[in-house]
């Protein structure tokens, strides 16, 4: 569905891409995860056609995209991180026009805007001006928007970025839903447990660079750790977990009084933790062992944490 | 291009209250204006201007000035003395008081310096100025006459020691005689009417319309319009704040149609509310439109195009919607100063009328004066439609660049 391949971009002397490299299969929802910073922007941006790379190639079902530029964007649906809405319009307004600069028109255009908007429970609403809806049915909206013209792939620009709990869920099924009917999609965040939930493979990216990319299984048999060491006290200074942190070849992840090891060995390091503890006078409140996750995954090839 | 014109339309009416204050302010600042300039009720006679009058010589020749000028349309005379009128002045209630003091008619009669004075209130230079013409005009008609025969008189005794007093008497009758019949005379003219250029308006507001309404129509639609148009040129900043900027440019559109798209809604907007303006001051304040009404059309198409291709220059040229902001409202505020806008330009020092070349707000402002004013022909405004159309063209041309230069880069 789409290749792309060794692509650079560079800003004066700042490399934000530094050959990348990158397919995603007909119906698979591919996951892009970095901290903020690591270029996953840039990438999408280049991917849908926003920004030129210096080198580099991209196509889709074999077209280079810069070669067949309108065609190639008939074929993507792009989910920006913003409300890219009018808000003065109503939700119909909006998709009538969003659906017409891809060549939508007359009841096609009205069946394709009534099926979606049912589809995500807004057809009562769809009158309203879009100012007058809340944050998740914004969000909704901006999804539908990009849906209108069947697109072939579709890009997600951390689509739950500053929505509450139970719209994130909402989201959640509308993606999974997309996905059940055979959506292609790429899916970018830095919130690991999206990732985990949501995705079918996954690239790392970093500084520019896929660091790892594959499916979370196969991301775990290729990491040397094999488990998480989760430690909370009830009251622990920095320093002194810093301290901890020095005593183990392997990252450990430090946040306010507690702390994450991972491990490929957990029956020798569990108890030289514990002998550390208390030591340092650390009281621990919980501590559990954990299968391995994305973050820890991440930090090991990283060195540093996603939400740095 | 066109989906984005309309979707831009929509929004616009969508605004309800941006529409009113939109089409509303220009029309009560165009009325307020028209009242500033005199546009409405000119009609009535102007007021005349009071001066006050103070009579210290009290006798027929001081009281044939006070006659004479009281005769004056333009001069209402308040007889007082003249402390009192130097009280009214200092508070503000008259602007000046003319004195004539003792011996007036002997000094006239004498041929010698005339012993009068004007006080009046500097801050009233304006008012001073419109009255010292009508003031000195008759005050020359009367005091020269006599001052000529005194002067007459006095030479002819000085340079004639030896004539005696029958001799003089007889030859002061002969000039008397021969004034006599200078001022009588059916053929001549007065000394005061020789004086005067005559004067006869070819372009009049009799035959031409209201010169003050047409000023406050053609200065404060331009002016609001720029206002307007750069607000719409700043709404394409805000659609790349909003993220809509992005997904317009994902969309399988050329980036400059949404720029072109945007001038065309703009241009739509300034089309309707300079339309608005004039129907507004045919209906209510009498402005005549179907006079030409070919190239008043036209006015208004290179007008809004002129002014609509202004505000999306300023938006390309800008980084953000606060930037065009502060920016547009400096440059508007500048140039419909210099263009004539806010004042008309004959009130101009000689340097700023030149600069006003430079303004869009003259051009257009030049333009309904050829129209509505000075009544030419379509053949001879067309060169303000062709500057108006170029100054158009230039801007888009910039904003084209510019667009691609700074907006795309922006994303």
């Amino acid at each position: 569905m789409l290749v792309a391949k060794n692509l650079y971009k560079s800003y004066k002397e700042v490399h934000a891409l530094n050959n990348v490299s990158l397919s995603v299969q007909e119906g698979e929802l591919y996951g892009l995860l970095g901290p903020n910073g690591a270029g996953k922007t840039t990438t999408i941006n280049i991917l849908t056609s926003l920004l030129k790379p210096n080198s580099g190639e991209i196509l889709y079902h074999g077209k280079s995209l810069f070669e067949n530029l309108n065609q190639c964007k008939k074929m993507i649906g792009v989910v920006p991180q913003e409300i890219a809405l009018y808000e003065e319009l109503s939700a119909i307004e909006n998709l009538k026009f969003w659906g017409t600069l891809y060549g939508i028109k007359g009841k096609q255009l009205q069946q394709k805007t009534e099926e979606l908007l049912s589809f995500l429970g807004l057809s009562d609403r769809k009158n309203h001006k879009i100012k007058t809806y809340s944050g998740g049915m914004k969000r909704r909206i901006n999804i539908t928007a990009a849906l209108l013209h069947d697109p072939k792939i579709v890009f997600m620009d951390e689509p739950t970025v500053g929505i509450d709990p139970q719209s994130r869920n909402l989201i959640f099924e509308v993606i999974q839903e997309l996905h059940s009917r055979g959506l292609t999609m790429i899916y970018t965040t830095h919130y690991m447990e999206e990732a985990e939930r949501l995705c079918d493979r996954i690239g790392i990216i970093d500084e520019g660079k896929i660091v790892a990319e594959g499916s979370l299984e196969n991301l775990k048999k290729a990491s040397t750790i094999k488990e998480e060491i989760h430690v909370k006290f009830t009251n622990a200074p920095k320093e002194d977990l810093l301290n901890i942190n020095n005593s183990f070849p392997n990252q450990v992840l430090v946040q306010e009084n507690q702390l994450v090891l991972s491990t490929s060995q957990a029956n020798t390091d569990l108890p030289k933790l514990i002998q550390l503890c208390t030591n340092a006078n650390l009281p621990l409140e919980h501590l559990q062992v954990k299968n391995l996750s994305l973050e820890s995954i991440f930090l090991e090839l990283t060195g540093k944490s996603l939400r740095d | 291009m066109f989906t984005i014109a309309l979707k831009g339309i929509r929004q616009y009416f969508k605004d309800r209250t941006a529409v009113l204050l939109s089409l509303l302010l220009p029309i009560v600042l165009i009325t307020i204006f028209a009242l500033m300039y005199g546009g409405i009720g000119k009609s009535e006679k102007s007021r005349p201007i009071t001066l006050l009058f103070t009579d210290q010589d009290n006798t027929e020749l001081s009281k044939e000035v006070y006659s004479t000028l009281n005769e004056q349309s333009g001069i209402q005379l308040l007889t007082t003395n003249y402390d009192e009128a130097s009280k009214l002045i200092k508070k503000g209630k008259n602007s000046a008081v003319l004195v004539l003091y003792k011996g007036f008619q002997d000094s006239v009669e004498a041929g010698n310096k005339i012993p009068m004075e004007l006080f009046y209130d500097e801050a009233k230079e304006i008012e001073m100025g419109l009255m010292q013409q009508a003031l000195w005009s008759n005050l020359f008609g009367i005091t020269m006459k006599k001052g000529m025969k005194g002067k007459v008189n006095s030479w002819i005794r000085e340079k004639n020691p030896d004539l005696d007093t029958t001799e003089l008497l007889d030859i002061q009758a002969k000039i008397d005689e021969q004034f006599s019949d200078f001022e009588q005379s059916e053929d001549s003219e007065t000394l005061e009417e020789n004086s005067n250029l005559p004067m006869t308006a070819i372009v009049s507001e009799e035959k031409n319309g209201n010169l003050g309404l047409i000023q406050a129509i053609a200065g404060v639609a331009i002016m609001m319009l720029l206002f307007s148009v750069a607000g719409s040129g700043a709404s394409l900043l805000k659609e790349k704040e909003d993220g809509t900027f992005r997904r317009l440019l994902v969309a399988p559109i050329s980036p400059s149609s949404i720029l072109y798209g945007k001038m065309l809604s703009t241009l739509f907007m300034a089309i309707l509310q300079l339309t608005v303006m004039f129907l507004y001051s045919w209906l209510v304040l009498g402005l005549d439109i179907f006079i030409n009404l070919p190239a008043l059309l036209l006015m208004i198409l290179v007008t809004a195009i002129a002014c609509s291709s202004f505000g999306i220059f300023m938006a390309s040229i800008c980084k953000s919607r606060k930037q065009v902001e502060s920016l547009s409202t400096l440059v508007i505020l500048v140039i419909s100063a210099l263009g004539g806008s806010m004042m008309p330009l004959i009130f101009m020092p000689a340097i700023m009328q030149k600069l006003a070349v430079i303004s869009v707000n003259y051009w257009a402002i030049e333009g309904f004066f050829d129209i509505f004013w000075r009544q030419l022909p379509l053949s001879e405004i067309y060169p303000k439609l062709i500057v108006l159309l170029g100054i158009g063209i230039l801007f888009t041309t910039i904003s084209v660049v510019s667009f691609k230069r700074n907006l795309l880069k922006m994303v």
